[in-house]
């Protein structure tokens, strides 16, 4: 309800007959946006293709020898079941023990020196950990000695506080009205109780955000699931892809190997696996679009 | 408030600080099979100074600096841009399938985008030169040749990136009172007048933000991205300090170099953004964090 | 927000709870973590059995032991004999139950990474399990890899177990390949691991040709540079395939040069010059191939057709996998290749055009005998079993071996159950140690080729049977055998393989004579070096003054390859 509230003066105060800004700026969005997809199309165009048009490059923009084969085949790797499961997993414990995280961190770090004395203190020992860090062996043997590895914990605890978002999110939240804090002051509300009837309500769109980006940067990690899952079977989604789309050393294949590359890691079937992997991380964003609607933080404030 | 950092302090100790002490293999002999504690042979500085001595080092630098600074313009503009541009839509089915679709380009990994690009690119072939060489222009061999190289990697990536990179300046609009505009209006402001006076304000604390941020990028031009795409022929125009990083460090096993290249890039990152940290601060009395 | 307090709680607890663990294993590790790992001896605490009990090349240990290891899953494992067996899994399947109801030998894999044991992901997973002080009982390395362990004293010396307990089967499968691959793995006279001796001879070079353009433009297969020229100008300007366009190119290389596929090194051999392996000058030395003169030819040859547009001009910037698309279109002539090429990707070619046809011809050069030019070979040993210090039963990885090769070769072999079954050819990567004849591939083709005089197929057996009716499939002409056409190019009459065979006979491998663990200079300069040599002549190919050339043999000589020089000549002179 507020969105629209929010939105209707947005849409009345034109009434301009013909509006040559927007239909230019218009067009140039969507020419913008076509460029974008395209290659998307490309690759759903080659994952219906039959396999011998795809390896000769004669696939543009629509398949080619239209057939569903390489799908049926995806479809019955229990395989990439499996890793999606993982996949979904990982994102279903990893984003919000992020969001939970980086919202306890950023709260107190926004707040002024005078009122938080630490606050200059523990902000660098958090940035620090941005431009530093020790390195593949070190973080795997920490990881080891913890007992994680093989399990889903190795994939979401060690990268489970962000400080590029705490640092985006302590900003929003610095953005927010201090009047509004103190009036909950004023009526003894504690910090975690501002914290979260105040600030959290207010920085939906922020925290939005951020959750957009803790998914997105879970689903696209392959490099930590290949060190740190010792069986194929635990391997998340972009782990199990990038066995398959990488690109082999011809020099050093054996003809066994050889055959698998033309058998199995043909274009068609990489292209299906491509396409199938990211559509569930595509279809995540319209479905947080709503909270990034104009107005909403303004009309909860007045509300 | 403590209180509240603490998980959060707990998790940085155990995954990052923890782990730092591997820094130490920067001034190692560092053999993997001693261990990480083990016996290893302390050797100072000789891996810095084993890697400044050779000869493709400065080259290397020089090509990571001029691609990521060129990346870090546009990557910053470019979103701004756009996140402005959207804003005026005023259809909003239009405006969040614009939204959705420059976001795709993210999600497809540089391996398979190398494929495509390599016809798209073609002199001879590709889409682009074909429209080039209609207007008139000689065709660019735009991965081979070692002027254009760089260019491509640069406008590559903005593209893969600026529709993700939009997300975070469109989460900072919303919180923009739609009464300004309306008072803005009123006093007779046209487009450009609000886009200047209120949009842009609205965004100016991301827009600090991830240009402080993203200086401390500067040494790192995109590993993927140059991996996927370089060729001996663009090495001198192309090689960066990742994929030397990625040569010396895997191929040869050369750990303790590959460590002290990565540590010098931090301090070099650590650097460059404490000083525009504190610049942020003394011009714009504003504390990025 | 009181429903968030306990679960905040909660995770606050298990994370001081890892802290606390974590530091008291960070400790625990600094004490034991000096580079030895008899402590952690995790899985051969139970094995009682002396050695000198279990004396035979294939006794049972009773009782059972178990070891662990780690290893790869490879793309056809896991698409083409996992998926389509029942009932067997990775770690419980035909092979496991035989080592251990035969062997008594239990196998445990620490981890298992998918991929090949070249890829990225397998050798960091290497490195941070050797950096962590707990290497498996038995681990796969490579050269690199082993000379680490042997500096870092953590392995066993192996040349007593060897001796002892290698069957004579064993015994002559490895040293098939010379002394070289045990060369390889020896430091201070005492092997230091096994190696599963790769076959040089699969590396062998043959130049592949669209016969049916030979044919349509009424030329003659090559017999000399001369016609390997005049070939592929042929088929660059004459429209070998009647489409009116100018869309064809002559040869193909790649931007990696080198390789099994496209890859220049036939192409190098018929000017004498041998890029990239060691080669022995006449004063006995060792010198490197990418330095000498001849190189400089073949790449002004190489140039002179890139400029008539033989070469395509972009292939600097396209890997193998881009190029097979050029060959699957149909645009490529001739290509430089290991006998697999018709299997990939020639056969994309066949696919899309059912009236193209390629075959191999032996390398060519301007010499007046063919037959005595050389044909330069990789070391492809790239496997060693080494054996962690304090494993009580070392020579059970020989057993393995022995065993492996037993049921595949031996008298007691069963093809189709543990080598290749037809319903999963590839079963005998299943095992974790997989020792093969190196000749195995042209044995077959022998074997082949015999029955095919005798027109009598009836006595072939193993691989070559399996072969044949693949062959017999193909020229049934029916759809599937159809995608077999690959097959019949390697073991038909005109197969690749009946090249190696004349190779083989006519002694003209060239196998690179540096085989031993890379050199302290080499470590340190070889992507330096490696890169350097790629861009110089990737862009004399493509235009750059041939003078570069001069420039680069003196550049490589000051960026350290004259200290390379030096030390693998003391290597050579051990070993002589």
């Amino acid at each position: 309800m507020k969105v629209e509230t929010a939105s209707e003066p947005v849409t009345s105060r034109r009434r301009k007959p013909v509006d040559w800004f927007a239909i230019v700026n218009t067009t140039f969005l969507i020419a913008a946006a076509v460029l974008c997809v395209l290659p998307l199309v490309h690759i759903i165009a080659l994952s219906f293709s039959s396999s011998a048009a795809a390896s000769a490059g004669y696939v543009k923009f629509w398949p080619v020898e239209f057939t569903l084969s390489s799908y049926e085949y995806t479809a019955s790797r229990d395989e990439f079941w499996r890793s999606l499961w993982v996949s979904v997993q990982r994102v279903a414990i990893g984003t919000p023990l992020t969001l939970l995280l980086i919202t306890l961190v950023s709260y107190p770090l926004s707040k002024e020196s005078h009122v938080f004395r630490l606050r200059l203190v523990y902000a660098w020992i958090f940035f620090l950990t941005l431009l530093f860090n020790g390195g593949l062996i070190p973080t795997y043997i920490t990881v080891k000695e913890l007992g994680l590895l093989d399990s889903i914990w190795a994939l979401v605890l060690p990268n489970a506080v962000p400080v590029f978002s705490v640092v985006l999110l302590l900003n929003f939240f610095r953005e927010v009205p201090k009047e509004l804090e103190e009036a909950a002051f004023m009526d003894g509300a504690s910090y975690w109780t501002t914290l979260w009837k105040i600030y959290v309500p207010i920085s939906k769109p922020a925290l939005a955000t951020l959750a957009l980006f803790s998914m997105v940067e879970h689903w696209n990690q392959w490099f930590d699931g290949l060190i740190f899952m010792g069986s194929p079977s635990n391997y998340p989604l972009q782990s199990y892809l990038q066995t398959i789309v990488i690109q082999q050393n011809l020099a050093n294949l054996t003809r066994e190997e050889l055959l698998s590359l033309a058998e199995i890691s043909d274009r068609t079937l990489k292209s299906s696996q491509i396409f199938l992997g990211s559509l569930p991380i595509i279809l995540a964003y319209p479905f947080l679009q709503k909270y990034f609607v104009k107005g909403i933080v303004l009309g909860s404030v007045k509300g | 408030m403590h209180l509240m950092l603490l998980p959060g302090l707990i998790f940085i100790i155990i995954f990052a600080y923890i782990p730092m002490s591997g820094l130490t293999i920067a001034f190692q002999k560092f053999i993997p099979a001693k261990g990480l504690f083990g016996d290893q042979t302390w050797i100072g500085l000789d891996n810095f100074r084993y890697v400044f001595e050779l000869p493709s080092f400065t080259q290397v630098v020089w090509n990571t600096l001029y691609i990521s600074s060129l990346k870090l313009i546009l990557g910053l503009v470019v979103p701004i841009v756009f996140a402005i541009l959207l804003n005026e839509l005023r259809n909003q089915l239009v405006k969040r399938s614009i939204q959705t679709t420059i976001y795709l380009p993210y999600f497809l990994s540089w391996v398979v985008l190398g494929g495509i690009l390599i016809d798209i690119l073609s002199p001879s072939r590709g889409i682009l030169n074909e429209f080039i060489m209609m207007l008139g222009f000689e065709p660019v061999f735009f991965l081979g040749d070692n002027k254009w190289f760089p260019v491509t990697l640069v406008l590559s990536d903005v593209w893969k990136t600026f529709g993700y990179g939009t997300i975070i300046y469109l989460a900072a609009l919303t919180g923009i009172d739609p009464g300004q505009y309306e008072a803005a209006t009123i006093d007779g402001a046209n487009r450009w007048q609000k886009a200047w006076h209120i949009t842009i304000p609205g965004m100016r604390m991301v827009i600090v933000l991830l240009a402080v941020l993203s200086l401390g990028q500067l040494l790192n031009a995109g590993f993927d991205q140059v991996f996927n795409l370089y060729s001996p022929q663009v090495y001198q125009s192309g090689d960066i300090v990742d994929t030397f990083v990625y040569r010396i460090g895997l191929l040869d096993a050369q750990y303790g170099v590959a460590t002290a290249v990565g540590f010098f890039k931090s301090v070099v990152s650590f650097i460059l953004i404490s000083v525009s940290y504190f610049c942020a601060y003394r011009f714009a009395k504003y504390r990025i964090f | 927000m009181k429903g968030l307090t306990p679960r905040r709680r909660l995770i606050k607890l298990s994370v001081i709870v890892l802290a606390c663990t974590l530091v008291l294993s960070a400790c625990s590790s600094n004490n034991s973590g000096t580079g030895s790992t008899d402590g952690n001896g995790n899985s051969n605490a139970n094995s009682g059995t002396p050695a000198d009990t279990a004396n035979g090349p294939m006794t049972k240990y009773d009782p059972p032991i178990e070891i662990s290891m780690v290893r790869n899953l490879s793309d056809v494992v896991e698409n083409n004999v996992l998926s389509v067996l029942e009932g067997e899994t990775f770690e419980d399947n035909r092979w496991s139950r035989i080592y251990e109801e035969q062997l008594g030998i239990k196998i445990n894999y620490d981890w298992v990474v998918k991929g090949n044991p070249d890829s990225d992901a397998y050798k960091q997973k290497m490195n941070v399990t050797l950096a962590s002080g707990e290497i498996p009982d038995f681990t796969p390395v490579d050269a690199i890899q082993l000379k680490q362990l042997v500096d870092s004293e953590l392995i066993q010396d192996m040349t007593q177990y060897y001796d002892q307990y290698a069957s004579p089967l064993l015994k002559d499968i490895l040293e098939q390949e010379g002394t070289a691959p045990f060369d390889a793995a020896t430091y201070d006279g005492k092997l230091m691991a096994i190696p599963e001796t790769g076959s040089n001879m699969e590396s062998g070079m043959y130049l592949w040709v669209r016969t049916d353009w030979l044919d349509n433009l009424g030329l003659e297969p090559p017999k000399t540079m001369a016609d390997v020229r005049a070939i592929s100008k042929a088929f660059t300007e004459n429209d070998p395939d009647d489409n009116g366009q100018d869309d064809t190119y002559g040869l193909v290389a790649t931007k990696d040069l080198w390789g099994g596929f496209g890859g220049l090194e036939g192409f190098m051999a018929g000017f004498n010059a041998y890029p990239d392996i060691w080669i022995e000058d006449e004063s006995g030395e060792l010198v490197y191939g990418s330095i000498q003169p001849e190189v400089r030819d073949a790449l002004l040859a190489l140039q002179e057709m890139t400029q008539n547009g033989e070469l395509d001009k972009e292939f600097g910037i396209k890997d193998g996998a881009k190029v097979s698309e050029d060959i699957a279109s149909g645009k490529i002539g001739m290509e430089y290749g290991e006998q697999w090429n018709s299997i990939w990707p020639l056969q994309l070619n066949v696919n899309n055009d059912s009236d193209a046809q390629w075959q191999a011809f032996p390398i060519v050069s301007d010499l007046a005998d063919n037959t005595s030019i050389k044909v330069p070979l990789k070391f492809r040993t790239t496997k060693f079993f080494a054996v962690r210090n304090g494993v009580e039963n070392p020579e059970a990885i020989i057993k393995l071996f022995n065993m492996h090769v037993e049921k595949n070769w031996g008298e007691t072999a069963e093809f189709d159950k543990y080598y290749a079954p037809p319903e999963a050819e590839s079963v005998w990567q299943l095992s974790p140690v997989q020792p093969a004849p190196p000749k195995k591939n042209v044995e077959a083709f022998r074997a082949i080729a015999a029955a095919r005089e005798a027109n009598d197929f009836s006595t072939l057996e193993g691989e070559a049977k399996t072969i044949q009716e693949k062959i017999d499939s193909y020229e049934s002409g029916s759809e599937e055998g159809f995608a077999l056409w690959g097959w019949e190019r390697i073991y038909g009459p005109d197969g690749s393989m009946g090249i190696a065979d004349q190779y083989d006979k006519n002694g003209q491998y060239l196998l690179d004579k540096f085989v031993g663990a890379p050199t302290p200079t080499l470590v340190e300069r070889q992507s330096t070096l490696e890169k350097l040599q790629n861009e110089v002549f990737v862009k004399i190919i493509l235009g750059d003054p041939i003078e570069t050339f001069d420039k680069f043999v003196e550049d490589w000589n000051n960026l350290g390859g004259e200290q390379i020089t030096q030390e693998v000549n003391e290597w050579y002179e051990q070993t002589k």
